[in-house]
């Protein structure tokens, strides 16, 4: 006689199965919308130009002063990444100002392109886009970069570690390291550890009290707005419907809290953007992002097995039911 | 589980066990490897380098099969736990006083004491067992969170992630360690006959007698039981 009767079996089999759907089914509970406004930035590229005359543009001079005391200093001698001979320092070259560097958070990027037979000579702020879903910070192994409620993603400098995922990761390869800098100083400089990480924070600081970030508020054109999320959005479609252009940012990387709008097809800027950045020197091709269109989230692919988690427990306690059954039936 | 006296061996693991195992040891072994691709340690530490690595340091490339492997572990736990459930299986549960029985064996193996009757796992392999099992756990409820986590809108705290991510990485660490001290244990003589247990699913009937006397003697009981 069997201890365990046909209809028990079931009855706790089910019970097992449910607890398991529950479980999981639980996490997305945690999950609140909380009151906080969440911002994006609308940025007009029919209004941007460079603060022609100017040696540097309003918004990256803004974010330079308003982030100097962000900016790392390194402590010499610098140890190269070993077994690697080199590493990352900026340190001599803070005064770049035509590229995201450790020292230069934000910059305006020139573009020429042919479009319907004209010319169009585009101005382009380039900084950190802010990501819905950010792989930089998702996917940081040490989890010290974030995305706050606000939507801004935000290194913590004080324990990253420097190891560049963040920027291998990134579509647009924003964030840039500076060696000689950051907590792996206290632990194994030599053999661990890169520095630490710099980009845009979209001055979160500034966000938390109500203001805007200082290239907003700094730039004469108004090329830069800064507002609730979803009103950006309209106003970037209502922008690309009056000079009948095109939007860029919105469905990017699984989308954005930046949006760009332009005259011209982002598939055109982008390609200027790359033969430009080809003719530069190796060492000076990092900082200069490009405006693939339609790029993916590189968590797209491992995002598609969430089936996998789904049916894994269930075909588990499944599995060990029938060969249960069966080795009961076998002893009887 | 079952004498079989014409080979003079005893049946240890049935093939659904065996097989479980090896998913468990194979997909953990995946994880591992993926999982410490998940920092950027292949292509600084030059293992990309070596021929036939070059994908490790392609981060799409390890994440997906880092879930790939959970998804696969997953499976097999939880085939294992539902298992133990139904069957009432709990041999290799971890017992009260199996710290100093673990100690009595590991000295008895070293020449210092007699060993005790053990049951069909040693008391050690029953600590190895909660130790390993654990941290598989462990590293798989922090898993599930992370995963979500990687999900469009799902946003958890700050603080939340980060604990959830060193004790992902710590459970981590602590399977590792468990393994190597898992694999450790066949350094001693008086273990290694266990070793085709895992292959075959059979160990011989005299080292069955003398050093599991207890779970032979209620092998022998039941196979009495069944003859008559």
């Amino acid at each position: 006689m069997n201890e365990i009767s046909r209809r028990t079996f079931f009855k706790r089999t089910l019970a097992s199965i449910a607890a398991s759907t529950l479980v999981l089914a639980s996490g997305n509970k945690t999950v609140e919308a909380g009151d906080t406004v969440q911002y994006g930035t609308f940025i007009d590229l029919t209004r941007c130009d460079g603060c022609a005359g100017k040696d540097v543009p309003a918004c990256v001079n803004a974010c330079r002063e308003k982030n100097q005391h962000n900016f790392p200093q390194p402590q010499e001698p610098i140890q190269p990444y070993w077994p690697q001979t080199k590493f990352e320092d900026w340190s001599r070259k803070k005064h770049l100002t035509d590229k995201l560097t450790p020292y230069n958070w934000t910059y305006v990027q020139p573009v020429e392109v042919k479009h319907n037979g004209k010319t169009f000579k585009l101005n382009i702020p380039r900084r950190c886009m802010h990501c819905d879903n950010p792989p930089c910070a998702n996917l940081c192994p040490f989890g010290v970069h974030n995305k706050t409620k606000e939507g801004a993603v935000v290194i913590d400098r004080n324990y990253c570690m420097g190891g560049a995922k963040c920027r291998d990761v990134c579509p647009w390869d924003i964030p840039q390291r500076q060696a000689g800098v950051g907590i792996y100083l206290k632990m194994a400089p030599k053999l661990a550890g890169g520095g630490v990480m710099y980009k845009c924070d979209l001055c979160i600081d500034l966000v938390k009290k109500g203001q805007e970030p200082s290239c907003v508020q700094a730039c004469p054109q108004k090329a830069l707005i800064f507002g609730e999320k979803e009103e950006m959005r309209k106003l970037a479609h209502r922008r690309a419907k009056e000079i009948s252009g095109y939007i860029y940012g919105e469905k990017e990387n699984g989308g954005t809290s930046t949006f760009y709008v332009s005259p011209v097809p982002f598939d055109k800027i982008h390609k200027s953007i790359m033969a430009k950045k080809k003719q530069a020197p190796k060492p000076e091709r990092i900082g200069i992002p490009g405006m693939k269109p339609a790029v993916e989230n590189y968590l797209d692919s491992a995002n598609g097995t969430l089936a996998g988690y789904l049916i894994a427990p269930v075909a588990g306690a499944f599995a060990a039911g029938i060969t249960a059954i069966k080795t009961m039936k076998g002893e009887e | 589980m079952k004498i079989l006296h014409d080979e003079n061996k005893v049946l240890r693991q049935c093939l659904a066990n065996r097989i479980i195992h090896w998913s468990v040891a194979v997909s953990t072994f995946i994880l591992l490897f993926t999982g410490f691709g998940q920092m950027p340690l292949y292509k600084r530490y030059k293992i990309a380098d070596i021929p036939g690595l070059g994908w490790s340091a392609d981060f799409s490339i390890t994440l997906y099969w880092h879930y790939i492997a959970a998804v696969i572990l997953i499976f097999a736990v939880t085939y294992h736990i539902f298992k133990a459930i139904f069957m009432k299986e709990f041999s290799i549960f971890p017992r009260r006083g199996d710290f100093k029985q673990s100690a009595l064996i590991i000295g008895a193996m070293c020449g210092l004491c007699e060993e005790p009757p053990s049951d069909k796992y040693l008391a050690e392999q029953r600590l190895a067992y909660a130790f390993i099992g654990g941290n598989l756990l462990l590293v798989i409820f922090t898993g599930m969170i992370k995963v979500l986590k990687n999900l469009p809108s799902v946003d958890f705290s700050e603080t939340f992630l980060a604990v959830v991510t060193n004790l992902h990485n710590l459970a981590a660490v602590l399977i590792l360690f468990g393994i190597v001290a898992h694999l450790f244990a066949f350094v001693f003589k008086q273990n290694r006959a266990l070793l085709p247990a895992m292959f075959s699913g059979k160990v011989d009937i005299d080292y069955c007698r003398h050093r599991h006397s207890i779970w032979y003697s209620q092998l022998e009981r039941k196979c009495r039981k069944e003859t008559v």
